[in-house]
């Protein structure tokens, strides 16, 4: 019977039990036709054959016990004999349980990670029927809805059970003491609706709270209903106030909900009969839709495209170019991250195997010394197989002991995890639950096959040949080559961690070392809140913005100040086609470029040099504005005019004058720091939007101003909170936030690896050592020198570790194709990289293998031979 | 039901089912039963109440093998077999029990 069949005994006894009493029933029918045809009545026959057998429920009780006390007895034998081998030797029980704690703990941890953020669906109702709508043209690369287009999507459109928008911007809420900084979103009709999500108190928006004079009403976030009203059950109609307009709350919604993101509060109905809400140029909304059950993506896609090239038909001037874009919300949420985690994923399942090996490796050597008894064993009638069970058994302990302590540095990895990487999406779904429980469980039980297996077999095979052959001495080569096999593959597999992690550290220096075309250092950005209603009163808006910019500039350590939309050197895109004026009526090619407003100081504060022209200056608000263009801008487009200055510059949609080119400046790496600088046009204007980037270029360290600015705020503007305060360089490094992570993550799993191969190899080398005492011994009285045996004993790990090297960085240069996506400056080839990576794990292997080595040579070789 | 005359000592049951199993290639309880009875000219009985958590203990050890069968009489029985691993716990008994026999043996005549 198979040990499976047993187990499956075990949880299923009825049958057995079944099995058992036809047996018996079998015996007593037999019993009853021997007994008659002895010449007994039918019924006399019957009644003895039982009585002869005893009682029947009894015996067969009795067997089925034997069948599964039988199988659990040997189990848990195998066990308490395990659990005692293994104490005794508590050094490398220790050892073991530590390693695989280390590997299973490591993989778990990112297997929730993976699992919460790419495997699981978002958390609504039926999420995988959830799309992100954005309406694309070719001149821009806003996408945008405008309201009413919106709104002729959701009517027009037969795939969608529903489709919403929501904007966000950033407000102050002025309630309290002071006034603090809140993100709120404006939501479209219908935005519960296609969520599927009820508040968890009060209601949502009902109808007429989305029309145009009708009542305000907000709906506030768990977060901001625990923080700032301290959990109130009756915190339906209280109110928020904005600036100065008080809003009722009439609901609190669930703390699982964090859509847009986790940092909206607040959300707010947005009138959609309102005039602003009617123009079709205007780009308010992300667009989010609910499909139909059963809807595939393609149809809705064809849906919406026909519905789209209706309203081009209907409008021709503003829809006729544009086209509608259907993407799971999912895939838009973690498509940034997803390669960064399967790439984390492959490297602990690395780091798991190389943990296999070195467990496998430590058992072999164990083995070796456990000989003289599981030949004994096998001499007193043991079996191979209960030998090799028994095995497997004790790695079965060690790995659930591991697993068990995986457990505890998996809770401890995912809570560091998401402690650091707040800003990468999804991250706080993060947690260990049954999933990761279940995977983990599985996990141990794969380690013990792949630790275990090997040599358990061997063992027992072994044993057999030792059993024969008393002295057994003739074996120790061959099993060694396996253990230096298994040490070169952990060593293989470090050095292609290793050099995957090399190349991550190289292309992170990289980053920091190219020239941005700007200088980051000593700047300071904050923003202040502001509000859309602003837009109302340009004017005022403009006179708010400057006068803070000079006030700012007049406090004492600061050089220069200036506005701008996005931040320079943190990711952000804003294409638009632009054409020039003087040049219309040609079949001149669009000009796409980034389009950037700032203030007029922005260079001087950035230190982005003049190449041509002047200094853009502010310019009323009809007139026509100043424009930059940087020298990319110029090259590219702008090569066959013989003066630069002084062109005009249109928008390719509008066709009304964007700006006059007043001068060239110096290409910026504006996106970020790993993109090379493109065309950029940048519009001199201080207030675009209510709440620009502050940027202040200090004397001394920015954060050491940054009361100062704060305090000149509040005595400026009491009603405005001051938030998003950071020198620039933390936020350009905060941009890098994921390759950072995945840089630390790489080297600090890659220098564990390292340590494990060591860990092993230095193992593997005392073990083989100590086999060959004799010989070393022998070899001393015979007059080697002991520097020869060092060398002996040293040149065989570093062989080893040598041609490991060779097979790591060829498996290295499999992964390249993966690495160069993830790679900035730095080719997956990089001969620096690789060769130090070389150098260091040969240095490190030559430490390991050194002690044993020179131990080998202190060895005493008038007591050796005296022993033997 | 313990002191019976025929009562099979502790141990030997085992002994006796490999050996009945070794000559006769597959058999069901009752048969077993019926076999050593007529072998040993009815001097060892089988107490059936023993003989089925020793077939099946004996099974878990891996000496014999189990499976479902018709009789001639078209009943359904369970028909044991030797395994190989079962042929040398054979091998090793009967040299236990010859050891024995002997040991009692000499202790009978000497002491």
């Amino acid at each position: 019977m198979s040990w499976l069949q047993r187990l499956w005994n075990t949880f299923r006894p009825e049958r057995v039990h079944g099995d058992i009493d036809r047996e018996i029933s079998f015996h007593i029918a037999e019993r009853t036709d021997q007994l008659r045809s002895e010449g007994m009545s039918e019924e006399e026959a019957a009644r003895r054959a039982r009585l002869q057998f005893g009682n029947v429920t009894v015996q067969s009780e009795r067997t089925r016990d034997v069948d599964i006390a039988l199988w659990a007895e040997a189990h848990v034998r195998n066990v308490r004999y395990a659990v005692r081998t293994l104490s005794r030797t508590p050094g490398f029980t220790a050892t073991a349980v530590l390693t695989l704690a280390l590997g299973i703990g490591a993989n778990s941890a990112v297997f929730s990670a993976l699992d919460a953020v790419l495997l699981r669906p978002l958390p609504f109702p039926n999420a995988d029927r959830l799309m992100r709508l954005s309406q694309t043209q070719e001149t821009t690369a806003e996408t945008n809805i405008a309201p009413v287009r919106l709104e002729d999507w959701n009517r027009l459109n037969s795939t969608f059970e529903a489709i919403t928008g929501y904007g966000m911007e950033d407000a102050s809420e002025t309630s309290g003491d002071l006034p603090e900084k809140v993100r709120r979103a404006f939501v479209a009709p219908r935005f519960l609706e296609v969520w599927g999500i009820a508040p968890a108190l009060g209601r949502g928006f009902a109808p007429n709270e989305h029309q145009a004079g009708g009542p305000s009403a907000v709906l506030i976030s768990d977060r901001y209903w625990r923080r700032r009203l301290s959990g109130n059950p009756n915190v339906l109609g209280k109110t928020v106030r904005i600036g100065s307009a008080p809003f009722p709350i009439i609901g609190v919604m669930p703390a699982s909900f964090l859509f847009p993101d986790r940092s909206v509060d607040l959300w707010f109905p947005v009138a959609m009969s309102n005039q602003l809400a009617q123009v079709r140029y205007a780009t308010w909304y992300l667009g989010i839709g609910r499909l139909k059950a059963g809807v595939t993506l393609e149809q809705a896609r064809a849906n919406l495209a026909a519905v789209q090239a209706q309203l081009g038909e209907q409008y021709p001037e503003t829809d006729r170019k544009m086209r509608v874009e259907v993407m799971p919300l999912k895939e838009i949420t973690v498509s940034n991250i997803r390669a960064s985690l399967w790439l984390l994923f492959g490297v602990v399942s690395v780091l798991l195997l190389i943990t296999c090996t070195n467990i496998a490796a430590l058992l072999l050597s164990r083995a070796t010394q456990r000989r003289q008894e599981i030949s004994v064993r096998l001499s007193l009638g043991a079996t191979r197989a209960t030998i090799a069970a028994q095995m497997l058994t004790e790695t079965c302990v060690l790995a659930l002991a591991g697993g068990a302590m995986g457990l505890l540095v998996a809770a401890a990895a995912s809570a560091a995890l998401r402690f650091v990487a707040t800003d990468l999406p999804r991250m706080d779904e993060i947690a260990l639950d049954v999933r990761t429980l279940l995977y983990t469980l599985a996990l141990t039980a794969t380690v013990t096959l792949l630790c275990g297996l090997l040599p358990a077999i061997r063992t027992s095979r072994d044993g057999l040949a030792g059993a024969r052959n008393e002295a057994g001495r003739t074996h120790v080569s061959t099993r060694s080559s396996l253990q230096w096999l298994l040490v070169g593959g952990q060593v293989a597999l470090s050095v292609t961690l290793l050099a995957g992690a090399g190349l991550f550290v190289r292309s992170f220096q990289e980053l920091w070392r190219l020239d941005p075309g700007f200088e980051p250092s000593r700047v300071l950005t904050f923003r202040v809140s502001g509000s859309y209603g602003e837009m109302s009163d340009r004017n005022r808006l403009i006179q708010r913005i400057d006068g803070m910019i000079e006030e700012v500039r007049a406090l004492p350590g600061v050089d220069a100040v200036a506005t701008t939309i996005f931040l320079p050197g943190v990711p952000a895109q804003y294409e638009s086609a632009f054409k020039v004026v003087e040049g219309r009526g040609d079949t001149e090619t669009r000009m796409v470029a980034e389009s950037r407003y700032v203030s007029p100081e922005y260079f001087r504060t950035m230190q982005i040099p003049l190449a041509a022209g002047q200094p853009c200056a502010r310019q009323p608000l009809n007139a026509t504005r100043d424009v930059m263009v940087n020298r990319t801008f110029a090259t590219r487009y702008l090569s066959e005019w013989s003066s630069v200055v002084g062109l005009h510059l249109s928008t390719g949609d509008g066709g009304s004058p964007f700006g006059r080119i007043v001068g060239i400046v110096g290409d910026a790496r504006e996106r970020g720091l790993d993109s090379d600088p493109g065309p950029v046009v940048y519009s001199c204007f201080s207030a675009p939007n209510p709440t620009p980037y502050f940027l202040v270029r200090t004397r001394g360290e920015p954060a050491a101003i940054a009361e100062t600015v704060r305090r000149k705020i509040k005595e400026l503007e009491p009603l405005r909170a001051v938030y998003d305060i950071a020198p620039l360089e933390e936020r350009i490094g905060d941009a890098f936030a994921q390759n950072r992570m995945r840089m630390v993550l790489l080297v600090l799993f890659a220098t564990t690896a390292l340590s494990l191969a060591c860990v092993g190899l230095y193992g593997t080398l005392s073990y083989v050592v100590s086999q060959r005492r004799r010989e070393v011994g022998l070899r001393l009285a015979l007059g080697a020198q002991r520097r020869d045996i060092i060398r002996q004993f040293l040149m065989k790990g570093l062989r080893v570790a040598g041609f490991a090297c060779v097979c790591g960085l060829v498996l290295a240069s499999a992964f390249t194709r993966v690495l160069s996506r993830m790679l900035y400056g730095v080719s997956p080839f990089d001969p620096t990289t690789l060769s130090a990576v070389t150098a260091i794990v040969l240095v490190v292997v030559m430490i390991a293998s050194l002690l044993p080595a020179i131990r080998a040579s202190r060895l005493d070789p008038t007591h050796l031979l005296r022993d033997e | 039901m313990s002191g019976r005359k025929n009562d099979i000592l502790q141990g030997t049951l085992a002994l006796l089912v490999l050996r009945t199993l070794a000559s006769n290639k597959r058999m069901h309880g009752y048969a077993i039963t019926a076999h050593i009875r007529r072998v040993s000219d009815d001097l060892l009985r089988v107490e059936e109440g023993s003989l089925y958590p020793a077939l099946h203990r004996m099974e878990q050890e891996g000496w014999i093998h189990a499976e479902w069968g018709t009789t001639e009489k078209n009943r359904e029985a369970r028909f044991y077999s030797l395994t190989p691993a079962g042929r040398k716990q054979l091998a090793a008994e009967e040299e236990n029990w010859a050891k024995l026999t002997q040991g009692v043996g000499r202790v009978l005549r000497y002491a």
